[in-house]
């Protein structure tokens, strides 16, 4: 009995551990998410190339991490509750450790740009995109942190702004070009930038849906994969979906 | 009969009970792969014909994939938690768990081409440009195949071709960006946003093909190595 309590308390030792080391992972994402739009806005080559190749300490955290849930797993036997805490850091850490990459693909399409004189209207459009992703993104690790199930939930609807955003931008870059302010192939840099904000909102999006999960133990794809039951039920074809919302509904972004 | 003699029967019978589970659990991942494989053909037609009907049919089937996610996911976990399984067995159900999160990158990825399809007749009036993005949908198609057919028959060979193909594909996307830049008139730059776009979703689609494959020969080989393709 006591072997028993002395192995749950490793446990959630080492549980603390790999969520200590989510939230540094997650931590260096942040401030690297904070600095880049600023660095992109004044194409300061400096920060890019630090934001480039931090990157690699981000895949080497990343790598730890999984190496030490998996060892979880193995090494002890988790119940119900605890095994959805060690998925959710297994997920986390790939949520995260993506969003990391699409910085940095952020700073390499600022080198790209490199001299490009930013129409102001584009320019207050990426400030905005850049703010608002970087709030949800701080705000997805909190509601990891503080278990809180309603700002994780919230994070969707954050989202929204990023979306609409995204549109506007895509239309600006567009009448820019057609008024001669920006090149074709700083469009095209441009309009991956605006992508690359987009996916880490989603990211975000997802690390809120997971941390729901942790908390709830309720899943986001329980929602599509309800709507499938729901249909096969009825002997329903394919119903017909709108285009241009969502990748699907319900399934990670 | 004696209690050691019960014991020892029931081990056996135990651990090929699991190993049927396991067989089992393989054959679902197989129904699921060729799920996204339709969803891939799915991509390459609306991609091809701008068939706005078939785009809004293929959004809704990506329903049938995360259901299955759901369904894979839940059962290794059950599966780790049931079973404390060891060494390859633990291998299996790691590289399954991550294999069912690329199928459904995939899948996701396919249905970011379906939404261009409102912007085919704007792709296709650039005839060569058209035919490069149809050239990198067929790579990817094939790309997907090779991975699939690889998994099934557990071929650690076939796995390791795949990231030798996927240079077939960065050549397409870059003859595809080069083609982008050099467009000017009106309307040049919602066409180079599209194309861009399009084609951006269709190498990532070989990219995460790459990463099955690096997936397997971890699991045929044991080498952590092949896990470090994931974090890149």
């Amino acid at each position: 009995m006591e072997r028993a309590v002395e192995i749950r308390k490793n446990f959630h030792q080492a549980l603390e551990e790999v969520s200590h080391e989510i939230v540094r992972l997650a931590g260096l994402v942040t401030e690297a998410l904070g600095k880049a739009t600023e660095a992109l806005l004044c194409g300061d080559l400096t920060v890019a190339e630090d934001i480039i190749k931090g990157d690699d300490v981000l895949d080497s955290l990343t790598l730890a991490i999984e190496e030490h849930c998996y060892q979880l797993l193995t090494l002890q036997q988790p119940m119900a509750s605890d095994l959805r805490e060690v998925v959710t850091a297994i997920r986390l850490t790939a949520e995260i450790e993506r969003s990391g990459d699409l910085v940095a693909n952020i700073m390499k399409a600022a080198r790209r740009m490199y001299g490009v004189e930013f129409d102001p209207k584009l320019r207050g459009l990426i400030e905005r995109l850049g703010e608002q992703v970087h709030r949800q993104f701080r705000l997805s690790i909190d509601a990891y942190v503080e278990r809180d199930d309603k700002l994780a939930a919230a994070i969707d609807d954050m989202d929204d702004i990023v979306d609409e955003l995204h549109v506007d931008y895509i239309q600006a870059i567009f009448e820019t070009h057609e008024q001669g302010a920006v090149a074709l192939q700083a469009a095209v840099q441009l309009a991956l930038v605006g992508r690359f904000y987009e996916r880490i909102g989603d990211h975000a999006v997802n690390v809120g849906e997971r941390v729901q999960f942790m908390v709830t133990g309720w899943l986001p794809e329980h929602t599509s994969a309800a709507r499938q039951s729901l249909r096969d039920a009825n002997g329903d074809d394919l119903p017909l979906a709108p285009l241009h919302d969502g990748d699907g509904a319900g399934g990670p972004r | 009969m004696t209690m050691a003699a019960d014991s020892d029967a029931g081990g056996p019978q135990v651990r090929s009970h699991f190993s049927a589970e396991l067989d089992q659990l393989r054959l679902q991942v197989e129904v699921m792969a060729v799920r996204v494989s339709l969803a891939l053909n799915r991509m390459g037609r609306v991609l091809a014909t701008g068939d706005e009907d078939l785009a809004a049919v293929a959004l809704a089937a990506d329903d049938e994939v995360d259901a299955m996610l759901v369904s894979l996911t839940e059962r290794c976990y059950d599966l780790i938690r049931r079973e404390s399984p060891v060494a390859s067995d633990l291998r299996f159900l790691v590289s399954v768990l991550r294999l069912l999160e690329e199928l459904e990158r995939i899948a996701d990825l396919s249905l970011r081409v379906v939404k261009h399809a409102p912007d085919v007749p704007m792709l296709k009036a650039d005839a060569s440009m058209f035919r490069t993005l149809g050239d990198m949908a067929d790579v990817a198609q094939s790309l997907y195949r090779t991975a699939l057919d690889a998994w099934s028959a557990q071929d650690v060979d076939a796995a390791q071709a795949l990231a030798e193909h996927n240079r077939v594909m960065d050549g397409h996307y870059a003859i595809l960006l080069e083609h982008i830049l050099g467009l000017e008139g009106p309307g040049a730059a919602p066409l180079a946003v599209s194309a861009v776009l399009v084609g951006r979703a269709l190498e990532r689609i070989a990219d995460h093909t790459v990463i099955v494959g690096e997936r397997l020969r971890y699991l045929l080989t044991g080498d952590p190595a092949y896990l470090a393709a994931e974090v890149r």
